[in-house]
């Protein structure tokens, strides 16, 4: 049973309500951690279910924070239908094939930074894209999207490694 | 894991995929307006992608028809420039009746067969003597003279173009030059020769050589190319290289023009010589 990773993951979506409503650092960072929790968890979920556990986080986060239904979802579903493929890519099909967990311990700073840093790519490109609606001119967004992606990433990695740590206690 | 239920799996990951979008979009553009406009006008721009793609299909697909609809069109056009000209040039000249008009009837037609390779090149058309298309009537184009009627069957007709030694066009160089015999150079689809000019006449390559009137089975005035290269035969004539108006290369839409006055000329011309 994983119990332990189950709460820590409710406390860090909980968390990442929290820094959404009352975080307000500049309009340029977006901080979010939503992707790494999406990848760290266990490479076994077969694509539907993490999507599904995708929606459902997504949903919750945008009930709870900006009240714009749709729009976490909208860029984490994404993430969660590429994870296999990411996994695949940077930590080798092998990884898959034994359904092995990925964690920084066992794989390395380099390849669980570059699989992070990619999610959030990939979920933020979508997100600043839907939130700015075409309103935003593009060096603004681009400039969003970089600072975001630098701050993102860094916490992600945290994170990642707290789920990881937690998995293990379990 | 055979490939054929990885496949069928990843079909179903997709469909799945696509299923959660749709429902955050429309999450989204229910709960915000500024998203709402912004779904909607994505919206707006893949429908007319989409409708615009498939209107070129469309129009790719029908282009035949609408090329038929514009040589039709052009013909109609092409017969009243030459009744405007004729009334002008009547005008011009002091002629006060118009015997222009009316003297030659037009029927526009495709090209079924046409050879280009060969030394005596033939041309067969869709129109015949149902349409009303009679022998040594002329076939004309956009680009000039094509050659012909030679025989006419029921739906088609059989046409020596310019692009064959037995046909030669009585061409004048400029709106009053002189008079000569066109004819193919034999070699390219865009080129003619212009034969049989005296010495003394001064040619200058550029000058537009057109249709003289002379015979009965062109109208007048009906441009054919320039002058490219004149050059000396023998030291006692002259010919010049036309390069054509039209390319036999390019040729699909033509039209057959018949002098109505034809037969009444050649009724006059035999009973002349009978005399």
């Amino acid at each position: 049973m994983r119990i332990r990773f189950y709460i820590f993951y409710i406390i860090l979506v909980a968390l990442q309500i929290v820094l959404g409503n009352y975080l307000d650092l500049t309009q340029y960072v977006t901080l979010c951690f939503l992707p790494a929790m999406i990848l760290a968890l266990p490479v076994g979920y077969g694509t539907i279910g993490v999507m599904c556990i995708a929606f459902v986080t997504g949903l919750a986060v945008d009930f709870f924070t900006h009240g714009i239904l749709g729009l976490t979802i909208i860029a984490l579903v994404p993430v969660a239908f590429c994870r296999r493929w990411l996994i695949a890519m940077v930590f080798g099909g092998d990884v898959l094939s034994r359904g092995e967990d990925i964690s920084i311990d066992k794989h390395g700073l380099a390849k669980s930074l570059l699989s992070i840093l990619i999610a959030t790519a990939i979920y933020l490109g979508i997100y600043i894209v839907a939130d700015g609606a075409g309103t935003r001119p593009s060096s603004f967004n681009a400039l969003r999207f970089a600072c975001s992606l630098v701050v993102s990433t860094v916490v992600s990695v945290f994170v990642s490694h707290i789920l990881k740590s937690s998995d293990r206690w379990s | 894991m055979t490939k054929q239920v990885k496949a069928y799996s990843g079909v179903i990951n997709a469909a799945i995929f696509v299923v959660m979008e749709v429902a955050a979009l429309l999450m989204l553009s229910g709960t915000r307006s500024l998203q709402d406009i912004w779904i909607n006008r994505a919206s707006h721009r893949t429908h007319a992608a989409l409708w615009r793609s498939g209107e070129n299909i469309r129009n790719y697909f029908t282009l035949d028809k609408q090329n038929r609809a514009l040589a039709g069109e052009n013909l109609v056009l092409a017969e009243k420039v030459r009744q405007y000209e004729g009334k002008r040039l009547a005008i011009a000249n002091g002629i006060i009746a118009d015997t222009t008009q009316g003297e030659y009837r037009f029927i526009p037609a495709t090209i079924v067969k046409a050879s280009r390779n060969s030394q005596h090149n033939y041309i067969i058309l869709d129109k015949g003597r149902a349409d009303g298309v009679k022998p040594h009537s002329g076939i004309l184009c956009s680009g000039g003279v094509v050659g012909v009627i030679d025989a006419v069957d029921e739906h088609y007709s059989y046409g020596l173009t310019l692009m064959n030694p037995l046909i030669s066009v009585s061409a004048r160089i400029g709106r009053e030059g002189l008079v000569a015999p066109l004819v193919w150079d034999g070699l390219r689809t865009d080129r003619g020769l212009l034969k049989e000019l005296p010495m003394y006449y001064d040619l200058h390559p550029g000058d537009t050589v057109f249709t003289s009137g002379f015979s009965t089975i062109f109208p007048p005035d009906v441009p054919l190319g320039t002058i490219m290269r004149p050059s000396e035969v023998d030291g006692s004539v002259q010919e010049a290289v036309v390069n054509l108006f039209l390319d036999f290369k390019s040729l699909r839409y033509v039209t057959i023009v018949e002098n109505t006055a034809s037969e009444e000329i050649a009724g006059l011309e035999k009973t002349e010589a009978s005399e």
